[in-house]
């Protein structure tokens, strides 16, 4: 659309603000503000004077359903702050720490011989040049693992660390957990107690924010290190 | 309500598209979603079509929220743009039915709707210039003919279309024409003399 002149311009503008441009006019006019800078231009110096300000009056609650279905349809969970790094979650693990601190010490003094179960190192990961070992510790039960690193690891904002067993008896890698940060304690997988033996391989790879879309590592591998227990 | 400042942080986390987005989408949601659901249904006068538009609407947001302008005065009407667009487009289809659009009468008084439904107060964050705009446009309102201004109303309240105005008002479509186009040319020419003067 050429806007012949600026009178006609400025009435298309105030007229499509206002919403009573209609039909194909109104498509027209769509069209030219994306190609005519000019239209653009004069669209948000229309803007400047005519935007009222609706009041709280105005408002209708949604329906229940209308938020999931929209998370639905845009896939939302993508962008989602996994759930091991949200403030909430350590917010929560703190204080049932706490809590189970409290109780275990409360505990603990009616016991005669605590036992303290202390995760056993079962592998040291080896880095790139530059980056420190990170140590690997199984629970007595082996249902908790432990990783910590010499120094802080914490991936990019839009990346994963991803732990990876890799069985002594070849075949491919088992995700174990999809990780934020070096320093972590987890549970393994039901699946995978009892496996990770000496002879087995842990690894970790870089993976997007919320581990590998695919099941298997899709980013480089950088550390890794056999179980010697 | 989240104020200016906030909705913008919210937009601009939206549009970074890292894993904090979806969390900033839905507060974005939760913030504005009543606001925008209300400006589509007086549109739309449809509580199922308002909603479907409402949906429209912030999967455009989602996907629009990178061309969002971080120096634009006020994010809310970005994103009231966005939705009032999308519902205009519905009315303007064929099959959205206007019928019922008279049984729920448009408040004929349009100083009554614009005081009720419009917010003329400036909000605790509003720069200057936002809050002398606000009071001009109502001013200049104001000195409108009561026609033009009762047109202008009807058209941006409840999303009437000339026709629908010429037969809500009882007035030839051609008269209709004229005071929606004199009343904004006016609306503009008083606006600007306010502009003029404060400079």
């Amino acid at each position: 659309m050429r806007v012949a002149n600026e009178r006609w311009l400025d009435a298309l503008s105030g007229e499509y603000l206002l919403g009573t441009l209609r039909g194909a006019a109104r498509r027209r006019f769509e069209r030219a503000l994306r190609e005519e800078p000019r239209v653009a231009q004069r669209l948000k110096y229309w803007q400047g004077i005519f935007t009222p300000r609706y009041s709280k009056m105005v408002e209708v609650q949604p329906s229940q359903q209308s938020w999931s279905r929209l998370e639905r349809s845009l896939g939302l969970a993508r962008y989602r702050t996994p759930w091991y790094r949200s403030a909430g979650f350590w917010r929560g693990w703190a204080a049932a720490t706490t809590a189970a601190l409290v109780l275990g010490v409360s505990f603990q003094m009616f016991r005669p011989e605590p036992q303290l179960a202390a995760p056993i190192e079962i592998a040291r990961l080896a880095g790139k040049a530059g980056e420190p070992v990170v140590v690997a510790a199984l629970s007595k039960d082996q249902r908790t693992l432990e990783l910590r690193a010499a120094r802080a690891v914490q991936a990019g904002p839009q990346q994963s660390y991803e732990l990876w067993l890799i069985p002594a008896e070849g075949g491919s890698a088992i995700s174990i957990a999809v990780l934020g940060s070096l320093d972590a304690r987890f549970a393994v997988p039901a699946a995978q107690v009892g496996r990770l033996r000496a002879g087995a391989k842990l690894a970790v790879s870089v993976e997007p924010a919320g581990g590998s879309p695919t099941g298997t590592a899709t980013g480089p591998v950088l550390w890794i290190g056999e179980i010697q227990t | 309500m989240l104020d200016d400042q906030e909705i913008k942080r919210l937009i601009l986390r939206v549009a970074a598209r890292d894993e904090g987005s979806a969390d900033a989408f839905e507060r974005l949601y939760k913030a504005c979603a009543p606001l925008l659901l209300g400006i589509a249904q007086r549109l739309l006068h449809r509580r199922e079509l308002a909603e479907e538009v409402l949906h429209d609407g912030f999967s455009t947001i989602w996907r629009l929220a990178e061309t969002f302008d971080p120096l634009a005065p006020q994010p809310v009407a970005w994103m009231v743009a966005i939705v009032r667009n999308r519902a205009i487009d519905v009315v303007s289809s064929a099959h959205a039915s206007r019928v019922d659009s008279y049984h729920d009468t448009p408040d004929d008084n349009p100083d009554g709707v614009l005081d009720k439904l419009f917010e003329w107060g400036a909000g605790p964050d509003d720069a200057e210039d936002n809050r002398r705009a606000v009071q001009w446009l109502r001013g200049c309102l104001a000195k409108l003919k009561a026609a033009e201004r009762q047109a202008l109303v009807l058209a941006y309240e409840r999303g009437l279309s000339h026709g629908d105005l010429a037969s809500h008002l009882q007035a030839p479509l051609g008269t209709v024409k004229t005071w929606v186009r004199r009343g904004m040319e006016n609306l503009k020419a008083c606006i600007e003399s306010c502009m003029g003067a404060a400079r």
